[in-house]
């Protein structure tokens, strides 16, 4: 059985903000919505402090808080491990949003698709190229391991995470290479070997008990 | 004498605002959340209490309809399109039926629906329009009766999930470590029954009788149990990361006026303490258990608002402590 994740080696993602970008333009997701942020903080004390950056996106966990609090079954996870939201099913609760605790669902609200940079409202054409390419204003959408290139690649005999074209974008992107992305259960993926040369495998919000598929590498 | 510098405000960088690594505050849910568990808290217990009482049926009466019920009725409607009224996509509200095997708002949603249905159709035969009852020949004379005594049976308990739902749709997940606590539900339970209590003890002394002095102890001992459970709940794990931001914001905080002073101290300790004294001075009892229902209603209304509030997600790891190690 095929299990998709990613490792995320912290101590190679120089910042650049590469991945954020390339997720936003190949998922057209929402205004004010990043998939895949990465996040910075200060680590040590001066005069020995430094930044340091994380790499975040969902963590399409095995035993997703998301899919269990939402009432409307709008998010599933699927039998190789990633969790969609499906927009059409979605009714807007926002209960997947509260139940995540890493913040990594976002709701497309009409509003917010017209906010100007200066703060005012512009026009209500600025939600076309979003409600065109299938947003629904009011739904909930989330970062997918980009699981149309994982289908295509799948279908054309690609290899995730091996094939740039059948991998998620930000893994394609990433020019430190500190994203790794393949299959969990195969212990001759990429993911795999190098979890087991560069180990050990972290996850965020342990406490949580998520059963997060993307874990790090020198977190702590 | 020079003036007094001061530094200009510095440019906001978006990024470093929005992706730095900390304690983040929930801001999905809030004020309409907060009315709508209030409201389905009191219609709940309204229910259930008026029973409890034996009161359903003396406390006048609302197009033929027991007043109580009507009261009920009209909380958890009002309780309802508050809900789907904040919904992204209200129209499509009907889906939130779908996930029972694992959502407590679907739980919630088949509560409410079956509250409605069950509590409705229990005293649909008492409904007078104009001189006429024309659904008095239904096969349910009341509740005592085969099918009454079913109904009533399926709507106390829908009553109770009402009541329940909205702490445990918090308490679920472990996101927010000030919310996953059996003390969420149970205060959201304790808060609804001791607001019905007051509301239906009110209408006793509307409807002219006095309130007994169990009532009254049985006020008391509701709002004791919240009040202690709001105190626990502060003092347990408080320097979990997490709760340890929200019992900051609760305590010494911006909420701290609202949750501290007025929804613990004066909407839930100083009622208490009132239904004690009323369940001892027979002569005030109706007084002072007219002036514990606003105080009780408030104080509720704020518990919840609060409790949103300070939902405080800890940051996803902390460089400081070691994260947990796990296999691969």
């Amino acid at each position: 059985m095929t299990r998709w994740g990613m490792v995320i080696d912290v101590g190679r993602c120089i910042g650049c903000q590469a991945c954020t970008v390339a997720c936003k333009v190949e998922n057209l997701s929402p205004v004010d919505a990043w998939y895949a942020p990465v996040v910075e903080y200060e680590v040590g004390e001066y005069p020995d402090a430094r930044m340091s950056y994380l790499p975040t996106l969902c963590n399409h966990c095995t035993d997703a808080p998301c899919v269990t609090a939402c009432p409307s079954g709008a998010l599933r996870r699927r039998d190789d491990g990633i969790v969609l939201a499906d927009e059409d099913r979605c009714i807007g609760s926002r209960a997947c949003m509260a139940a995540c605790p890493y913040g990594a669902l976002h709701l497309f609200e009409e509003a917010s698709g017209e906010v100007l940079g200066d703060g005012s409202r512009g026009r209500p054409s600025l939600l076309e190229p979003y409600t065109a390419a299938g947003r629904i204003p009011g739904t909930v959408s989330k970062c997918t391991y980009c699981a149309h290139r994982i289908d295509f690649g799948t279908a054309n005999g690609l290899m995730p995470g091996v094939d740039p074209l059948a991998t998620p974008v930000c893994v394609v992107t990433c020019p430190a290479e500190c994203r790794i992305f393949g299959d969990l259960d195969d212990p001759d993926s990429r993911v795999s070997r190098y979890t087991a040369e560069r180990g050990p495998r972290e996850v965020l919000r342990p406490d949580a008990q998520t059963g997060a598929t993307t874990a790090y590498v020198g977190l702590s | 004498m020079s003036a007094p510098v001061t530094a200009a405000p510095l440019p906001q960088n978006v990024f470093m605002d929005r992706w730095v690594l900390g304690p983040k505050t929930q801001r999905v849910w809030g004020l309409n959340h907060a009315i709508w568990f209030t409201l389905m808290g009191i219609g709940g217990g309204v229910f259930l209490v008026g029973r409890a009482f034996d009161v359903t049926t003396e406390l006048g009466r609302v197009l033929g309809l027991p007043l109580v019920d009507v009261v009920s009725f009209v909380l958890i409607a009002i309780g309802g399109v508050v809900l789907i009224a904040d919904l992204g996509r209200p129209l499509q509200a009907w889906r939130a039926f779908r996930n029972v095997k694992a959502s407590w708002i679907s739980w919630g949603a088949w509560a409410d629906l079956v509250f409605l249905t069950f509590g409705g159709l229990l005293m649909l035969p008492d409904l007078e329009i104009g001189d006429s009852t024309p659904f008095s020949g239904l096969g349910w004379e009341s509740e005592a009766d085969g099918a009454g005594s079913v109904m009533l049976v399926l709507a106390s308990i829908a009553a109770v999930v009402v009541m329940l739902y909205a702490g445990a749709v918090l308490a679920r997940p472990r996101s927010i470590p000030y919310w996953h606590s059996v003390a969420v539900p149970f205060q959201f339970l304790a808060s609804s029954l001791a607001m019905a209590t007051a509301t239906v003890l009110v209408l006793v002394v509307l409807d002219g009788d006095d309130v007994t002095s169990g009532q009254a102890v049985t006020l008391a001992v509701l709002s004791a149990a919240l009040a202690v459970s709001m105190l626990l709940h502060l003092t347990t794990d408080k320097e979990a990361p997490g709760k340890k931001e929200s019992i900051d914001r609760l305590v010494r905080g911006s909420s701290r006026t609202t949750f501290l002073f007025v929804s613990l101290l004066a909407g839930t300790a100083l009622p208490a303490l009132l239904a004690l004294v009323a369940a001892a001075a027979g002569g005030a009892r109706n007084a002072l258990v007219v002036v514990a229902l606003p105080l009780l209603v408030v104080g509720g209304f704020l518990l919840r608002l609060d409790t949103l509030k300070a939902g405080i997600y800890p940051p996803v790891t902390m460089p400081s402590v070691p994260a947990r190690r796990t296999r691969g």
